[in-house]
């Protein structure tokens, strides 16, 4: 404590220089290799379907062809291109990956302020429904939505959204709870600021190293759920490629052609990695 | 026993920090250490424990009983804390740990410790027993006084029985009566034949403990003598400015109550009390918090352009008081009534802890922006009220976190000054700040006051202070009773 004030007292905070060199020296290695292993994952998902766009063409005679020069990743038990499915099925995770986590960050955070804000009924009411679905595990809420969904990828993306709001609302409405009775929000009520001086300065500012963490995290576990159910057969439907089906797929075949397994769980694994990696130091929430 | 300091020099990045001759400690006699925030003084402190940050060069060396330490090797003197020498650390509610109990961390310091675990709790309670804190040897430092905490530091500083004990900061934060009480701590330890050094910026305390006195100012001693004789008759012209900056020396224009001195336009101040007109009126009032009653049936008012302090030891629900009168807070019984003078954001707070008080991620500049844009202001009154209040406007893009609490303090008065306040609550705005730093802010303040004509309630626990800057006191009791619920003047 002591050496802390001493430190204080000695360093003065220098002000802030461009904003884009401050961003590159606060990374670590680590981050930076996160960063560009995401980065070449991104290009692969956005560059790899129009690169390969016939995901869906069998051809029996080519089946569990070994990869080679024409086709990088050889081909499966339908003859179809692996390295075409997997960039479709890659592509599709990320996408429903980040609309879930918008979703549910946002209707979570905004849940969140409401009830931090206005308390009393408001506050009762939709902390209830987030002990509902807190008792109820993530899995099965996405498996009654893709139930009645039938593999719709809309449902699925918002039983996802469903199962994942509940962590922002509770992280939120706890961490704005505190700021809103903290004297510097007394002293904006005092000096008559609004609503929208509260929430830009006071409450977003406080938000945003917390919604970022949590939602670095939450894009990793939507991806992996998408996967878990498309691995079980209820998520995503044959023939749309997906990572989890493919590997599901590729498990008879694993003696006579394992890189057809192995190419969705690398990518499974890079994308997970990436994302730890991301956040491994300790952000300033 | 003795202890004795050569040639320190405490260095960063061939910046002087620290530089001092010869230092002497003998038992039975104190030793103060007094000067502002930087001058150095728990560096000192810091050096002779070996416990400075590692980025900070330390020379010199430290005889004890005739062993000679090098001090820049910080590691060597590891084996003489808690038996030798220890550290009551400044800040006590923060130096404990919040998740052991009172009693279990004393005993750790006991020498004991190691063979005999129930042993040294026994002693342990013993010890604090010894302190009047028997009911609270179970007790989390959370839920302790600001006096109660100090006390348990103090115990568990002393309880491996080191000669030396190294005091910093000791009554940062607290009220008279826990100083008083700190003070014959203190004194204790110095009767049964301990070494004391004590780093502060209070005088009172200085004065209470005697000895001898050193005076640090930009990382030297500037002056060095008999407590008594410093104090009383200063030889540098900085000891000088130190015992003026104590309210009950101050003479300033914007004051009321002082004999003799003239105001600029003529008027001899403090009359405007009686005639002003109403503009918070409480009528009995009461509060309580969690079963203990802070106050009850208490009726006051608030006349524009007054000054009015409301005094008390820690705890006895100023801060509450306050609030209710702000209605911030809504009281148990009683009503408040605000005047329509009070619309419109003319009734404006300043915080203890100014840090607390701004939105942390942000800066000053978008802070104090809001508020011109949402009032219409000018942007030119910003920049006057930061020139008039000795401010660099450099200091705006900063955020609260990287400006000096006094500094820090400076600008929520500006804020605050931007609506041109009809009614001021000061809630203890200085009582974190050093002597120097406090009268620069309470002048800030003040100054503002005065050209505004605003009515000021002052929360404060120094009475010195109260009897300075305001003219009338109401004065809460103990935590359990108001023992003067009667509004008394203290002006002549």
């Amino acid at each position: 404590m002591t050496n802390a004030v001493a430190m204080q007292e000695l360093l003065p905070a220098p002000a802030r220089d461009s904003k884009r060199s401050k961003w590159l020296a606060d990374r670590t290695v680590m981050q930076l290799v996160s960063a560009a292993l995401l980065a070449v994952l991104v290009i692969f998902a956005v560059a790899g379907p129009l690169i390969w766009p016939d995901h869906a063409v069998q051809d029996l005679s080519r089946f569990l062809e070994a990869p080679g020069a024409s086709e990088p990743l050889g081909r499966d038990h339908l003859g179809r291109s692996v390295v075409a499915r997997l960039a479709h099925a890659t592509q599709l995770s990320l996408v429903m990956a980040v609309l879930c986590v918008i979703a549910a960050l946002l209707f979570g955070s905004l849940a969140g302020i409401a009830a931090a804000w206005r308390g009393g009924w408001v506050d009762s009411l939709l902390h209830g429904l987030s002990e509902v679905f807190i008792a109820l595990p993530a899995l099965l809420v996405v498996l009654v939505v893709s139930a009645i969904a039938n593999g719709d990828l809309w449902t699925l993306c918002l039983g996802l959204a469903l199962a994942q709001w509940v962590e922002y609302f509770r992280m939120v409405r706890a961490r704005s709870g505190l700021v809103l009775a903290g004297p510097a929000v007394e002293a904006a009520a005092l000096l008559q600021l609004g609503p929208v001086h509260i929430i830009r300065r006071h409450l977003l500012p406080e938000l945003r190293p917390l919604l970022t963490t949590m939602a670095t995290f939450g894009l990793g576990s939507a991806i992996l759920a998408l996967s878990t159910l498309g691995f079980v057969g209820i998520g995503v439907r044959p023939p749309t490629p997906e990572l989890g089906l493919m590997i599901t797929e590729a498990f008879p075949f694993y003696h006579e052609a394992p890189w057809m397994a192995l190419a969705p769980v690398l990518v499974l694994t890079t994308i997970l990695i990436g994302l730890l990696g991301l956040r491994s130091k300790e952000s300033q929430a | 026993m003795s202890l004795r300091l050569n040639d320190l020099v405490v260095s960063h990045a061939g910046k002087v920090l620290v530089e001092t001759a010869q230092l002497d400690f003998q038992p039975g006699k104190p030793v103060t250490i007094i000067g502002e925030s930087g001058s150095g003084k728990s560096l000192l402190a810091h050096a002779i424990m070996g416990t400075l940050p590692h980025n900070l060069k330390a020379q010199g060396s430290l005889v004890v009983d005739g062993h000679v330490y090098d001090v820049s090797d910080q590691a060597n003197r590891r084996r003489l804390w808690g038996r030798t020498m220890s550290l009551l650390p400044q800040e006590p509610v923060l130096a404990l740990d919040p998740t052991m109990r009172t009693r279990d961390q004393v005993a750790e310091g006991a020498p004991t410790f190691r063979t005999d675990k129930q042993g040294s709790r026994r002693a342990a309670d013993a010890l604090l027993t010894s302190l009047g804190l028997t009911h609270a040897s179970t007790a989390f430092p959370h839920t302790l006084s600001g006096g109660m905490a100090q006390r348990v530091a103090f115990a568990a500083a002393t309880i491996g029985g080191a000669p030396v004990l190294i005091a910093d900061e000791p009554s940062k934060g607290l009220d008279q009566r826990a100083r008083a009480e700190l003070a014959e701590l203190l004194r204790s330890h110095i009767n049964s034949g301990g070494i004391l050094l004590t780093i502060t910026h209070d005088l009172d305390l200085a004065r209470e403990l005697g000895g001898e006195l050193l005076v640090m100012k930009d990382a030297h001693v500037v002056e060095k003598g008999a407590a008594g004789e410093v104090l009383t008759n200063p030889a540098h012209p900085y000891t000088r400015r130190l015992l003026a900056a104590e309210p009950s020396q101050w003479r300033h224009q914007w004051m009321r109550n002082t004999d003799g001195i003239e105001r600029a336009d003529g008027a001899v101040g403090g009359s405007i009390e009686s005639s002003g007109t109403v503009l918070v009126s409480g009528a009995g009032l009461g509060k309580s918090f969690g079963g203990q009653e802070l106050f009850t049936d208490l009726s006051l008012e608030v006349r524009a352009g007054e000054r009015v302090a409301l005094s008390g030891p820690s705890g006895s629900g100023k801060t509450t008081l306050g609030n209710v009168l702000l209605r911030l807070l809504p009281p148990d019984a009683g009503t408040v009534q605000h005047s329509d003078l009070l619309q419109r954001g003319r009734l404006q707070k300043l915080y203890q802890d100014p840090a607390l008080a701004f939105p942390a991620r942000v800066s000053l500049a978008e802070s104090l922006g809001d508020v011109v844009h949402r009032h219409g202001l000018d942007h030119t009154r910003l920049e006057e009220l930061m020139d008039s209040l000795r401010l660099a406007p450099e200091l705006l893009r900063r955020r609260p976190g990287q400006v000096s609490g006094g500094e820090l303090q400076r600008i929520a008065i500006i804020r605050s000054m931007l609506l041109e306040p009809v009614l001021m609550f000061a809630d203890e705005p200085t009582s974190r700040l050093d002597l120097i730093t406090q009268e620069e802010t309470m002048m800030c303040l003040m100054e503002q006051v005065d050209k505004l004509e605003c009515a000021l309630v002052l929360v404060t626990h120094d009475d010195a202070l109260a009897a300075a800057v305001t003219t009338r006191t109401i004065a809460l009791g103990t935590p359990s009773s108001v023992t003067v619920p009667e509004l008394e003047l203290s002006a002549p």
